[in-house]
């Protein structure tokens, strides 16, 4: 009887509690579901917003510093710089994506929605953060087609590419819900946005080689867990990269599962959302 | 006697009387805008000077050979200018369209058109306020990066009459916006997919003789590029165009602009639902 599993009330039977193994497969779809409707329903601003924004930045970087930089390494500016924007808007759009969804949710009060369905702490989290994965990988497919037709990408590891592109969007999709779950008003959010995420992509290495950088700043730039999200996308690229393909791994690996725990932690102990 | 600010002197209450224009009416305006535009100085001061530090760090780490000039000048000297005037630009299209639009949000809206202020008055209002607005950003932003190479202008008064008019033409932009907009949506819209490319095409980052020839006619019809050139030259003496005819362009299209809002206005164009 699958009408009984599913929870409806069969041909005169009293409606009955819907049954699931370990995983409330259906709750945490529908989450999802609602969190990539959620974008999709403003494509404007959520995609085609970044997308013009990175192709801005594209033009405005290219044109000013073409004849006043010569080459990076061994690659044109062009082609170091593309990679980086495409990162950059990586980053942006998942923290926007989950910060903003539960900001609103706690605004408008419908976080209890999310609170209140049969799904545990760990289902809502992967919900979310797959939310915020999916918006950033839509909105860099869409930017690094842009690219294709401005600058003679190499796609030299499809690995290591797709490796920090989902990396790095889940750092920032579980960043975004550490933002979102603390901040109590849309100005700590945009406080968040402005001074946080922002400089930490600004000074990642997106527009120049850190080793440019005079030493004790170098040793600050390696704190940066964007500069190892930007540096191995761009190896993805373009083969080469400031900190290597492995230790950059590890460490989005190792931020990743800190940041999940500490997610973790906050929404089993209801921080700022059960009061 | 009933006094002339509306008070009650012993007798019933009577209508406040002003002549031709309701200074107190408009004092009260202004007020209230530039109040809602820096209690929160956070993103609307500290942000755009924060953004501006960013952008002249990496594009001072990011350049090789600094002594190739751009427009006639130092790369960052060029750039530096460019930097004060989106900041100042910036704020003067976010503070009235915004304004407008938190308005229409709340449903507080239609009172403005209640108010006892005259068409004339509301876009004066809004409009004086986003240009105080303006000169102060300009002028924090302009400071934050005097550290970072900032020239001290060559022409003060040239650099406020141009910060002045190129945040008046787009206060006046602005105000079209906000009320053209339904939603946020609407807003943030206009602001991506017009006036970010207007801006920062305008020869911001880099002198339009750099672009194609092509794209040059293109980067002149902009009007924003006479307000950033403008802004360049008062502080760095140097202007890709004529300065004086960039003004005259400009006045140009801040009357058209003015004569389109004082219309919207006056009719209540989605002012009044």
């Amino acid at each position: 009887m699958t009408d009984m599993t599913r929870g409806r009330a069969g041909a005169g039977d009293a409606p009955r509690v819907r049954s699931f193994g370990y995983v409330n497969w259906r709750g945490v779809w529908t989450l999802y579901h609602r969190e990539v409707k959620r974008f999709l329903k403003v494509f404007t601003q959520t995609i085609a917003a970044p997308v013009v924004t990175t192709l801005l930045f594209y033009t405005i970087f290219s044109v000013a510093l073409e004849n006043r930089v010569g080459t990076v390494g061994t690659v044109p500016f062009v082609v170091f710089l593309a990679p980086g924007l495409i990162m950059m808007t990586i980053l942006q759009n998942s923290f926007a994506n989950t910060s903003s969804s539960i900001m609103v949710s706690k605004v408008q009060g419908n976080i209890v929605d999310v609170l209140m369905p049969p799904i545990s702490p760990l289902e809502m989290m992967c919900a979310y953060i797959a939310g915020g994965v999916t918006r950033g990988m839509i909105v860099a497919t869409a930017a690094t087609i842009v690219m294709f037709f401005l600058v003679d990408l190499p796609f030299q590891n499809p690995g290591a590419i797709a490796f920090f592109a989902l990396s790095a969007s889940v750092m920032l999709a579980l960043l975004g819900m550490i933002g979102g779950i603390w901040a109590d008003k849309f100005d700590h959010m945009a406080a968040i946005t402005n001074f946080v995420i922002v400089p930490l992509s600004f000074l990642s290495g997106t527009f120049y080689s850190i080793e440019r950088l005079p030493e004790t700043w170098q040793f600050f730039a390696r704190f940066n867990p964007f500069f190892y999200a930007i540096d191995g996308f761009r190896y993805g690229f373009i083969g080469q990269g400031d900190a290597g393909f492995w230790l950059g791994a590890a460490v989005m690996l190792g931020i990743d599962l800190v940041l999940f725990l500490v997610v973790h932690r906050m929404l089993v102990s209801g921080y700022k959302l059960k009061s | 006697m009933p006094s002339d600010n509306g008070m009650i002197l012993g007798g019933r209450p009577v209508a406040r009387r002003f002549g031709a224009v309701n200074y107190r009416g408009l004092a009260q305006m202004y007020s209230r805008e530039m109040m809602r535009g820096f209690k929160i100085w956070g993103i609307t001061l500290a942000a755009p000077t924060v953004r501006a530090l960013l952008f002249a760090s990496v594009f001072g780490l990011a350049i090789d050979r600094p002594d190739v000039a751009m427009g006639g000048v130092p790369f960052l000297d060029f750039l530096l200018p460019g930097l004060v005037a989106v900041a100042a630009l910036e704020r003067s299209f976010q503070s009235s369209a915004f304004s407008i639009v938190y308005d229409k949000t709340e449903g507080i809206f239609p009172e403005m058109a209640m108010l006892p202020l005259t068409p004339g008055e509301i876009v004066f209002g809004y409009a004086a306020a986003s240009v105080s607005a303006s000169l102060i950003v300009g002028a924090v932003v302009w400071a934050a990066l005097l550290p970072v190479g900032g020239a001290v202008p060559v022409a003060p008064l040239t650099l406020i009459f141009f910060v002045a008019i190129g945040s008046l033409m787009i206060a006046l932009f602005s105000q079209i916006t906000g009320l053209w907009a339904r939603k946020w949506d609407y807003l943030e819209s206009v602001q991506t997919f017009i006036f970010m490319p207007f801006v920062f095409l305008s020869g911001v980052f880099f002198s339009i003789d750099e672009l194609s020839a092509a794209a040059q006619p293109f980067a002149r019809a902009n009007p924003v590029f006479y307000i950033v050139d403008g802004i360049r030259f008062a502080i760095t003496g140097r202007a890709d165009a004529n300065p004086w005819v960039g003004a005259a362009v400009c006045i140009g299209v801040i009357i058209v602009l003015w004569i389109i809002v004082y219309r919207l206005f006056a009719v209540g164009y989605r002012m009044k639902s």
